[in-house]
């Protein structure tokens, strides 16, 4: 990839991005299209789209944190996933697009001071997005696993939907078909063709502060060694736990990940009399009946998979893994009242992350894992098996009510994999960590322009969301920044003028 | 870079968690889960890593004693707050990686004959 610059013990750029993803890579972009300079620093590796198998664990370990084995500790815990390569979690999601809600914007304008948060303003931009991104619905079949979902609510008069996702299909494809339109495939390259550069496999440390303004940024690369990269600007890309902890490792406190926000699930797996698995792809329908509190959907089921889901209860469980063509995997996924902490510990190299889910949280868990059981009864499905300690399996409607006696949410597997709000933006005291355009609230030229500045989880995949107002963030970065630029260059002519007169 | 690895550490129990439930896994590919259950070990986070690492040197120590078959076996039942946490950690780990190595493997481990696949 042209853009790629080699490591040096001293960097220098007009701006400095950290983080590659959904927000990374949109304003590294949008920011070297408008003539500035523009260095992008990776954590992780470039990763060809292709060149893994998705779903699998060589993805796990070359392209998420941790090998994706990362918790926000709590009662219960709740595993989560974050993308840890060039394009961030772009390269490694769903793919499944979601226009940034309008009620959602509304709220958030209005009840966390946001300025000039406009619906119509983002939904202009979703559309650039969606040219960019070539966001579609699957031109042929979608897979089995995605049709059980669609015909368990059509059954039950559900409201259900295919979702369209950032995928380009060739002519006469099908489901299984489709490229990924990430980000080292669309705004990455953009980036670099007009003259970003970027750094992998660079870790940074921690930002060097003099008063508010932020001068350089301390960096280690893959081999060990360190270096010092000085900027202008920097904006923090960096995710919803990675940000507000590189800006607590910088000193920079306030209200900083304070309120991480996350779309917390349960899981079930189902069997069929068919074989449904197509382990490297996931179901494009979705059930959104219940939404926004409640949606239903459909996880990965690499056989792999399906034996860690039957773990809860294995003996039970275990005998129809050798069945796994026939199962699929599928979850409850909640908009969650709860928050949690993300803190850096001197001394550790990770933050300590923590959530608490509310009685309300508790209660729709429960509700949502035996309404997603019902659906799969209603397609046909032959066995259920909860993802909870000791669950029974379910073959009938009459062993839901004993399931859910059965079930706590402190014996659950939850997890997520949508994390936000953790820096979030506004103009609030006390209450945003950045102000309405991103800009860290008591610095001056630090910014964060990722999933953290969303007030809330928003209810839905959230990348689109996020990407929208990283845009809108950056145009806003650029007209401010032209102003400024302009200002400067008068008051230069002016004092020149001043010692010429 | 992780002070402290984790294989003579976790890779004891794992392998004992690993036989007792699932006793006809070919003990080559019993290494070679417990290889890489160690491995993600050492990626852990690192205060997951930290805490994981005093849970798994308790079991080590046990494990070192004549009581480690019963130990692992109650340990496997039970599902006691943290510690139980550190089985179901090892547990899923293998899992995902024996049956995404071997898809046809049965639920004792055994590999599903050629034929009958």
């Amino acid at each position: 990839m042209s853009g790629l610059t080699a490591s040096m013990p001293r960097l220098d750029a007009e701006v400095l991005i950290i983080g590659s993803g959904a927000g990374g890579a949109t304003t590294a972009a949008l920011l070297a299209e408008a003539g500035i300079d523009v260095l992008i620093v990776e954590e992780g590796p470039w990763v060809d789209q292709g060149s893994v198998t998705p779903f699998s664990l060589e993805q796990m370990d070359q392209q998420y944190r941790a090998g994706g084995v990362t918790v926000a500790l709590g009662l219960p815990s709740i595993a989560y996933t974050e993308g840890r390569c060039a394009g961030g979690g772009t390269e490694v999601n769903s793919g499944l697009y979601f226009r940034p809600p309008v009620d959602v914007i509304e709220r958030w304008s209005a009840q966390h001071r946001i300025r000039d948060l406009d619906p119509d303003a983002l939904s202009v931009i979703a559309a650039e997005i969606e040219q960019a991104l070539t966001v579609s619905t699957v031109p042929g079949r979608t897979t089995p696993a995605s049709e059980i979902l669609r015909d368990g609510a059509a059954a039950l008069g559900w409201q259900h939907n295919e979702i369209p996702r950032w995928m380009a299909y060739p002519p006469g494809g099908d489901a299984v078909t489709g490229k990924r339109q990430s980000m080292t495939r669309t705004f990455l390259p953009r980036a670099f063709a007009a003259g970003a550069r970027m750094i992998v496999d660079c870790r940074v440390d921690r930002l060097h502060m003099a008063g508010g303004t932020g001068r350089s940024a301390a960096v280690t690369f893959a081999d060990g060694s360190t270096g010092v990269i000085t900027f202008r600007d920097v904006i923090v890309c960096g995710g919803a736990i990675q940000s507000p902890a590189l800006l607590q490792r910088s000193g920079i406190h306030g209200y900083i990940g304070r309120t991480l926000a996350v779309h917390p699930t349960v899981k079930l797996s189902a069997r069929f009399r068919d074989e449904v698995n197509v382990p490297d792809d996931v179901p494009v329908h979705q059930v959104k009946e219940f939404a926004p509190d409640l949606s239903f959907g459909g996880s990965a089921s690499h056989p792999g998979l399906v034996a860690l889901a039957l773990t809860d209860h294995w003996k039970a469980f275990s005998k129809s893994v050798v069945q796994w063509r026939q199962i699929a995997i599928y979850y409850a996924a909640i908009t969650s009242e709860g928050r949690g902490w993300v803190r850096a510990i001197p001394g550790l190299r990770d933050p300590l992350v923590t959530y608490r889910l509310s009685h309300r949280d508790r209660q729709l868990l429960r509700s949502g894992l035996a309404r997603l059981t019902l659906l799969m009864l209603e397609a046909d499905a032959e066995e259920v098996y909860p993802s909870f300690r000791g669950a029974p399996i379910v073959r009938n409607r009459a062993d839901i009510a004993s399931m859910q006696q059965a079930f706590a949410v402190s014996k659950a597997s939850v997890m997520t994999v949508h994390l936000c709000s953790s820096v979030p933006m506004g103009e609030l005291p006390g209450r945003s960590g950045a102000d309405s355009f991103g800009r860290v609230h008591g610095t001056s030229n630090v910014f964060v322009n990722d999933a953290s500045l969303l007030p809330t989880a928003p209810g839905v995949n959230p990348q689109a969301t996020v990407m929208a107002i990283a845009i809108r963030n950056a145009r806003h970065f650029i007209s401010s920044r032209s102003t400024t630029d302009t200002r400067s260059t008068t008051d230069t002519r002016n004092i020149k003028g001043h010692h010429e007169r | 870079m992780r002070p402290v690895p984790s294989a003579p550490i976790v890779g004891p129990f794992a392998d004992r968690l690993l036989a007792l439930d699932l006793p006809h896994l070919d003990p080559a590919r019993r290494r070679d889960t417990v290889e890489f259950v160690t491995r993600r070990v050492d990626s852990l986070p690192s205060v997951m890593h930290l805490g994981v690492l005093v849970i798994a040197t308790v079991f080590r120590l046990v494990v070192a004693t004549p009581l480690a078959d019963r130990f692992v076996r109650l340990m496997s039942h039970l599902a006691l707050p943290l510690l139980g946490e550190y089985v179901r950690l090892v547990r899923s780990l293998g899992y995902a990686y024996i049956w995404e190595s071997w898809p046809d493997t049965q639920a004792n481990g055994a590999s599903t004959p050629e034929h009958i696949r």
